[in-house]
């Protein structure tokens, strides 16, 4: 009875056999799906990269040897590395005061953090190009308040990247801190209060301490979302400052050089991998992505 | 003491500086933009000189605007109902399923998740030029559904395994069919987690601008793809205008989700 219950269309099902299991059928269709259209395609890509234009790993010797694309990867792991620094130092003071906040006021910043995570991300970025530009909000305000005199260059450089970057990386940062700050019980900080701990002491001693895992986590997925991201650093960035997600898809698009956007696309995989299998090892959780 | 609010002394001053300066900066953005698709000057001067709706207006007049959209709604709707479906069975077979592998399996179907999307997308631009997809419909909606399914699989499996299966069982046993038990029994249980499924992949298509890039042909544009192409030549207000347009339709679903979410535990 329950046995045919687990299986989906028990009409069809041809008798079991000893060592078929039960229940496998049902995850066929999105089994099939997954290696058609997202191993095969990427396995193919990356055979590409040894096999294009011959068989070697000249590719790999290219990529990692030539100044221009050594520039690229300075300037993604420079970039990734500043967005997770300032989404940090941003997020966790607000994951911290929404984490105690009376419940009305956090409930309102709640559905700020989470509209500007829903909101497109092309009407983000854009709103970042047109605040940022020479004649934009942004510049006018700093010289209306006599804070510069002459315009700041924001935009087709990598500050505006890492301004760009760190509004998209903060909700990303401020929920699972959220969570982790949560998770520590209050009484604990109250005991180091008796125990004579003053404010300073205790968020240093305390504090910290418990709410670490939770920001090393958070700070190692965003920093490796920042590395793979492409619409923001192409539109923020201009083309002198590219990043390696912009790298491979030029290789692929104006380029049409499929062995090295093979080999481009496989050295993100493994450092994005290997960061992933770091994270999993250490805190036992893939993150929160959405 | 520092995990409540009202004995942080001077500390909570400081947090709440922090947090209402983050929350306007998160919200700048997103008013401006609204702001400016209003405004009526093309070099987007803020504030504007005056008020006026022509960019709506040259939005809603432009037919290659309108096609975007309707292609992009087209690709979302198939892409959540593919999503649901096939998301659907696998999470049965992920729930009830006992075999050899199921946790691998698992962690397979949320790769897609983790992967970087420009990767997969120039993988399935080179595979879809070789099999004959590049440029399609269909192109489009098989590469949308890889990264639509894995937020529907997580929504589904976390639902089906807080449903009492037993509940499924004594309507077999009242002499329902198992599949009939499935359709009026199970699936209703776990309705809140197919309508979370459906949000998810609805907005995970409707949103995407990397594979999107890819898989367009200047036939076939979504709208963030024509927001795209417009943006590399130009900042005009329309694409203010456009973005206005996404931003209420997010705000819409998002204020859905929560009304449902809230009817449910009612």
């Amino acid at each position: 009875m329950v046995a045919s219950v687990e299986t989906e269309m028990p009409a069809l099902a041809p008798p079991k056999r000893r060592f078929v299991p039960t229940g496998f059928k049902p995850t066929l269709p999105a089994l099939i799906l997954v290696l058609v259209f997202f191993v095969l395609p990427v396995a193919i890509l990356l055979t590409r990269s040894v096999t294009e234009p011959v068989l070697g790993l000249q590719n790999y010797a290219t990529l990692l040897g030539s100044a221009t694309y050594l520039k690229i990867f300075v300037n993604t792991f420079t970039v990734s590395a500043l967005v997770t620094l300032f989404s940090v130092m941003i997020g966790f003071p607000v994951a911290w005061a929404l984490a105690i906040m009376p419940r009305p006021s956090a409930n309102i910043v709640f559905a700020i953090v989470l509209l500007s995570m829903w909101t497109n991300l092309l009407a983000r970025t854009y709103a970042w190009m047109v605040l940022l530009q020479r004649t934009g909000v942004v510049n006018k305000t700093l010289m209306g308040l006599g804070l510069i005199d002459q315009p700041l260059m924001l935009v087709n450089n990598l500050v505006g990247v890492t301004i760009g970057m760190v509004y998209i990386m903060l909700p990303f940062t401020i929920i699972p801190l959220y969570g982790a700050i949560r998770r520590i019980d209050p009484m604990i900080l109250q005991a180091a209060a008796l125990c004579g701990a003053n404010r300073r002491q205790a968020f240093t001693g305390v504090l910290l301490p418990l709410a670490m895992p939770g920001i090393a986590s958070g700070a190692l997925m965003v920093f490796v979302m920042s590395l793979g991201y492409f619409v923001t650093p192409a539109l923020l960035g201009g083309t002198a400052n590219m990043m390696l997600a912009e790298l491979i898809a030029q290789f692929v698009q104006s380029l049409v050089n499929w062995g090295m956007g093979g080999a481009a696309a496989l050295v993100l995989l493994v450092v994005t991998l290997s960061l992933y299998a770091l994270q999993l090892r250490l805190f036992g959780t893939a993150g929160e992505r959405s | 003491m520092l995990l409540n609010f009202n004995s942080l002394g001077s500390w909570k001053w400081a947090l709440v500086a922090i947090t209402t300066l983050t929350s306007a900066f998160l919200l700048l953005p997103i008013v401006f933009i609204a702001a400016l698709s209003f405004g009526s000057s093309q070099w987007l001067i803020f504030p504007p000189p005056s008020w006026t709706l022509k960019w709506y207006g040259a939005l809603f007049s432009d037919p290659r605007w309108l096609e975007s959209a309707w292609t992009s709604l087209r690709i979302a709707l198939m892409v959540t109902v593919l999503s649901v479906v096939i998301g659907l069975f696998a999470a049965f077979g992920l729930v009830r399923g006992r075999f050899v592998g199921r946790d691998g399996l698992r962690a397979l179907f949320m790769t897609p998740m983790i992967l970087p999307v420009v990767v997969l997308a120039v993988a399935l631009y080179a595979f879809f030029l070789q099999i004959g997809l590049a440029g399609t419909t269909l192109g489009f909606v098989i590469a949308h559904l890889v990264v639509a399914l894995p937020f529907s699989i997580l929504a589904l499996t976390g639902a089906l395994e807080g449903f009492d299966k037993s509940i499924e069982d004594a309507a077999i046993l009242c002499g329902a069919s198992p599949l009939r038990a499935k359709i009026t029994v199970t699936l209703p249980c776990i309705g809140h987690g197919l309508f979370s499924a459906a949000i998810f992949s609805f907005l995970t298509s409707w949103d995407e601008v990397v594979l999107a890039i890819f898989m367009s042909s200047p036939t076939l544009q979504t709208l963030p793809v024509k927001i795209w192409a417009t943006l590399r030549q130009d900042l005009t207000p329309v694409i203010a205008a456009a973005s206005t347009m996404l931003i209420l339709v997010t705000i819409l679903l998002m204020l859905l989700a929560a009304a449902v979410k809230k009817g449910l535990k009612a």
